[in-house]
């Protein structure tokens, strides 16, 4: 019976309805501004800038006002468990060699530091080169320019088999150019850590 | 014959890594409950699940992040990601608990291919920082 009056109730009045679920944008670290559309069968509510939120009340999906300091309270055990966010670092090469350029071995500090500050780790290394010679040629430097910074930050006393590393030649251009340009700024390998 | 079956299936690649745990933290994997501790690989399936003083930090290979609170569980249904082009798709299944989010490649390089499913809703993610709550039953 007071099952039956409260579902009516909901129907009459949902805001009277147990809230079921809260949905919430966030403003994120890199200043960009988040987005989400939330569905529930039967409106779409876009939630699309820094605190907006919606609530479900018996089913239904509608904006609401909620204090930042009630979403601190909600999500601070969620908040708390977050990881250390992933990092990308890149650092470059001399022309047709695995050897780095000497502004590059501040980078490869920061990458270094960033490793050894997590508890546990996954590094990625992707290596990259110029349009300058065959694919074949660019493709063995890029993946050389990898293993030189996995052996690197191997000897540096990086687990290793926490490290992949791919080359993807002249294929995949961190700036685009035509064949057979030099371009410094594309004889690089990105370290992702995460 | 039989062993080399079960290897292919065991090379399945992780999809997450467990970076935090504190409190009562399990993976439900096939059903089978084992405890949570960092370091640990997940895989497409697996179900996080926290308890009334857990909580739980992941890191996918697309490098989103999931950070769940207490009395959480989320299944991690579907998860697909090519590292050469940063395409992919992915389904959190949200059945309770609170849950903060930072997207990482898939929605950037496929819009709309990443969810979140909830008992109510159906978030849909176009980046990057959001956080969700399903209250438990009433």
């Amino acid at each position: 019976m007071y099952r039956s009056l409260t579902a009516l109730a909901c129907l009459m009045l949902l805001a009277g309805c147990p809230r079921q679920a809260l949905f919430v944008v966030l403003p994120s670290e890199e200043g960009g501004v988040g987005a989400v559309s939330v569905d529930d069968g039967k409106t779409v509510t876009t939630l699309d800038r820094p605190y907006a939120t919606a609530e479900s009340r018996a089913g239904s999906s509608e904006p609401v006002e909620e204090s930042r300091g009630n979403i601190d309270v909600i999500f601070r055990r969620a908040f708390a468990a977050q990881p250390i966010l992933p990092q990308h670092f890149r650092l470059y090469f001399v022309l047709g060699s695995d050897e780095l350029t000497p502004p590059s071995a501040t980078a490869y500090r920061l990458a270094f530091d960033d490793i050894k500050r997590r508890p546990v780790y996954q590094v990625e290394v992707v290596g990259h080169t110029d349009t300058l010679g065959d694919l074949r040629t660019n493709q063995t430097l890029s993946l050389a320019r990898a293993a030189a910074a996995r052996d690197r930050l191997v000897r540096d006393g990086i687990e290793p088999a926490a490290i992949s590393i791919v080359g993807r030649g002249k294929l995949d251009l961190i700036v685009p150019t035509a064949d057979g340009v030099a371009e410094p700024r594309n004889r690089c390998v990105v370290i992702t850590v995460r | 014959m039989i062993a080399a079956a079960g290897i292919v299936r065991a090379e399945e690649a992780p999809i997450a890594q467990i970076k935090k745990a504190t409190g009562q933290a399990t993976i439900l994997r096939s059903g089978e409950p084992r405890p949570a501790s960092v370091g640990d690989k997940l895989f497409v399936k697996d179900v996080i699940e926290t308890g009334p003083d857990g909580a739980i930090g992941l890191t996918f290979v697309d490098n989103t992040v999931f950070s769940a609170g207490p009395d959480s569980q989320i299944a991690l249904a579907e998860f697909q990601f090519d590292s050469t082009n940063f395409r992919g798709a992915m389904l959190a299944d949200m059945r309770r608990g609170t849950l903060a989010v930072v997207s990482g490649d898939i929605p950037r390089s496929s819009p709309g291919a990443m969810k979140v499913k909830t008992p109510t809703a159906l978030l849909g993610v176009r980046g990057t920082t959001f956080a969700v709550q399903v209250y438990p039953d009433h």
